[in-house]
């Protein structure tokens, strides 16, 4: 039962993942290169999500996964959710500069995800520590 | 038996009657009552808020109420625990409740569409943690914290329609929910700082907000 609910949370937040990337311009997160495609993926993979595990007929029975399970469980899935998107999305993409010239502008505990706009996540980590090394070298 | 659960004698005769004349809609509340299904698309709702909005200032002000909404979410559970440790209430199915008519409606509509869970009825887990994160996002969010107010009710509806529960536990657990949020989104969490900001921080340097 946990797993099945892991599976159901780390899925469905794959599919919002592709889906509130498409507002925010996420673009290191996206999956295809256009939004309407990435908008249906993303609804396809929560339906089937939910519709695989609530078309099982022993949902509504006295489970074993408790409220702080549930809670832990929850927040395990949309951590590993994302860093799946992100890296498939690293992988995916080619267009995306993934090993920009220029490095990202503004320190990473500022920019946040907002990095993920003009690289993916893969680049904006590779484009973080060369500009920590040539910060490092210019110091030196 | 909680304190006013007369009350809900009235609405449990009505709720069978529709019971053993809609079965279809048994299988849309066996669907809501899930302890799953409505927490699960609450807490997608706000995890697409968290990332969605285009304007960075706009989603770290998102990104803030969701944090007070998932404290409130913590510290209600916590205060439902405490008081469930003090008084133990029986669900309203139990064979030990005084009122046979309510207890065999109950008893049926949760073997129905449910099951007969054994903890405390009183006061209502789901609504306080649904009605605690529906309050801390529409404090950040009109639209989205209306939604989630809606599948907050929802899921209380199915709860009460499944005899999972007494009418006073939900309107007990909503209260202890939206009180909850609304003292972590106006006094606790602005007297925090830098706490908060620091764990935004946090997430930022690992791209997660």
């Amino acid at each position: 039962m946990a797993l099945d609910y892991f599976l159901l949370v780390f899925i469905g937040a794959v599919g919002v993942y592709q889906i509130a990337s498409i507002p925010a311009g996420l673009k290191g997160l996206w999956f295809f290169g256009q939004p309407i495609l990435q908008c249906l993926f993303g609804i396809a993979v929560v339906v089937s999500a939910f519709a695989w595990f609530f078309t099982d007929e022993n949902r509504n029975f006295q489970h074993t996964v408790e409220g702080a399970q549930q809670l832990g469980l929850f927040l395990i899935s949309i951590i590993a959710a994302y860093v799946f998107t992100a890296i498939l999305a690293s992988i995916i993409q080619s267009k995306v500069d993934s090993c920009p010239e220029e490095p990202v502008k503004g320190k990473q505990h500022e920019e946040g995800m907002q990095t993920l706009k003009t690289t993916t996540l893969i680049g904006g980590i590779l484009s973080s520590l060369r500009k920590e090394r040539k910060s490092w070298e210019e110091d030196n | 038996m909680p304190p006013l659960a007369g009350w809900t004698l009235t609405i449990t005769e009505a709720v069978e009657v529709v019971e053993q004349n809609v079965p279809a809609l048994n299988d849309v509340m066996s669907l809501l009552v899930s302890d799953f299904f409505i927490p699960v698309v609450i807490c997608l709702i706000m995890l697409g808020l968290w990332v969605g909005h285009p304007d960075p200032a706009r989603r770290e002000y998102l990104q803030r109420h969701i944090m007070n909404a998932s404290v409130a979410i913590g510290i209600s559970t916590l205060v439902v625990t405490i008081i469930n440790v003090h008084h133990f209430w029986p669900r309203p199915f139990d064979p030990a409740l005084p009122d046979t008519i309510i207890q065999q409606s109950a008893y049926l509509a949760s073997d129905t569409i449910f099951y007969h869970t054994h903890d405390p009825t009183f006061p209502s887990n789901g609504a306080t943690i649904s009605f605690a994160a529906a309050t801390g996002i529409w404090l950040g969010h009109r639209k989205a914290g209306m939604l989630i107010y809606f599948l907050a009710f929802l899921w209380c509806f199915a709860r009460f329609y499944g005899g999972v529960h007494f009418f006073v536990d939900i309107i007990t657990g909503a209260f202890i929910g939206v009180l909850t949020a609304l003292l972590i989104s106006k006094v606790f969490m602005p007297r925090t700082e830098p706490c908060p900001t620091w764990a935004l921080n946090a997430c930022r340097f690992l791209y997660i907000a």
